[in-house]
This record gives C-alpha cells, structure tokens and sequence, in this order.
C-alpha cells in the first residue's frame, strides 16, 4: 500500500513538473518570461522562414547558377527598344527625332 | 520679285531658330580594364535643381539589370520607355563607346549635369560614376570616372 502511494505521488509530481511550467508559459502570452520555457513558446509564435524540402538531391550544384544568368526574361519588365528602331524619346533632350549614331571601339 | 523676296527671307527667319535649336553632340566613354563582363551604363541628365530631366543613353538591353544602375533607377523607377530608341549594348573593360546624339542646345550653360550610373555583373555596382556639369567651354575636357570610367568627355 505504501509502495502504491508512493509511486502515485511520484507520478504526480513528475507530471506537475513538466506540465505546469509548459502550461503556464502557454497561457502567458507576451509576458515578462516567468518560466526559462517561456521563451521558447514566444519564438515559436513569431513567423519563422519556411525552408523548403525537396526530395530532389541538389548534391551536384546544378541549381547553385545565379538567375542573372538567365537569358530569357518571361515574366520580367519589358525590355527597351533599341536604337534606330524607334525615335529617341520626347524628353525635350533632343533636337530632332535623329537616330543616334553609336560605335564601340 | 518683292514677294519672292519676302517669301524667302521668311522662311529663313523661320527655319533659322530650328537649326539653331540643336547640335550634333558626341559623347565618348572610355572604360578601365577591370577585368569583368560588360558595364551597364546609363547617361542621364539632371536639372538645376538636381532633378532628373531625362536619359540620354542606356549601354546595356536587358531591363532586369536596370536596378543595378541606382541612382537612374531611383529617378525614373526603371521605366524601360525612358530609354526606348537611346538604347544599345553593353561596354567590355577596355573598350570605347562613342555616341552622337542630336541634342538641344537648351541643355547647355543652364545648369544640368549629365551622369553616369555604371554597373557590371558580380562587381560593385558605381551610380553617379561621372558627373560633369554640360557647359559649352567644358566641352572636349576629359573627366575621369570613380571605377569603371577611365574618361568621360562630350564634344560638340
């Protein structure tokens, strides 16, 4: 009998151990860190980054290329016209609607 | 013969100011070697009051690049049509880049500067690389850049 209740009070107070600090820093939202746990349970509220899991083995750096690299541009801003294929735009810069003459040495 | 006369000296009078509105102006651009790909480049003009005023060249044609050019894409929130029909290819380390360019002669001895934002991939990103004031004496006069311009000068 005395072997029971002492393995009761045992149980008891290992559970109330644990669950009282988790349930009380549970409760306290935002306080003033009543409980080491606490703290946890705050960072765990915040918005963490979602790292992405891909079964896919990236081992061999293939996806390591930087997007610069890329040469087509769906989806991005519309590139500008080259010269000679439109006139120069109406900023008051310009004289004339002359195409500009270009040459790269 | 009185009215011929007439006729022909108005219509000088009137074509006279349009000529005079404008000049061939030649913009030349010598890079450093700095041992990279090839520079972005942007030439842009601002007012008085430091404001921009508008674009006069963009070396490079992909638009996605553009945020790179800082201080040009500040000022014209990298609206691609403030370069459509000025826009040519990118300039390797070492080369020259010359551009002629009809430009109104408004622009010069009121107190615009023309600017280059200079960008090349992997490397530091140089916005105002150049400045120089566009006056008619500080035409022919050589300016040196900060990192990727070895020289700046604009001729007329």
């Amino acid at each position: 009998m005395k072997k029971t209740l002492t393995l009761l009070v045992a149980s008891t107070a290992l559970t109330a151990a644990i669950g009282v600090p988790a349930w009380s820093t549970m409760r306290v939202s935002g306080g003033e860190g009543l409980w080491p746990l606490a703290a946890h349970f705050d960072e765990g509220t915040q918005a963490l980054p979602l790292v992405r899991v891909s079964d896919d083995d990236d081992d061999d750096d293939r996806d390591d290329r930087d997007d610069d690299d890329d040469d087509d541009d769906r989806g991005g801003a519309r590139n500008p016209a080259p010269a000679g294929t439109v006139a120069p735009p109406q900023n008051g810069l310009f004289g004339t609607g002359t195409a500009p003459q270009v040459k790269v040495n | 013969m009185k009215s011929l006369l007439a006729t022909l000296a108005l219509t000088t009078a009137l074509t006279l100011p349009g000529l005079a509105m404008a000049r061939p102006v030649t913009l030349t651009t010598a890079l450093t070697n700095y041992g990279g790909d090839g520079a972005y480049l942007a030439l842009y003009v601002t007012d008085a009051s430091g404001a921009y005023a508008g674009s006069l060249w963009m070396a490079g044609g992909k638009s996605k690049y553009y945020k790179h050019l800082s201080d040009w894409y500040r000022a014209t929130g990298g609206d691609t049509a403030q370069v459509n029909g000025i826009t040519g290819a990118s300039v390797g380390a070492g080369r020259m880049l010359e551009i002629t360019l009809d430009l109104a002669d408004a622009l010069f001895d009121a107190g615009y500067t023309l600017h280059i934002d200079a960008a090349v991939e992997d490397m530091r990103d140089s916005p105002n690389e150049v400045a120089v004031p566009l006056t008619t004496t500080g035409a022919g006069t050589p300016v040196r850049g900060r990192r990727y311009v070895a020289s700046f000068a604009y001729d007329m």
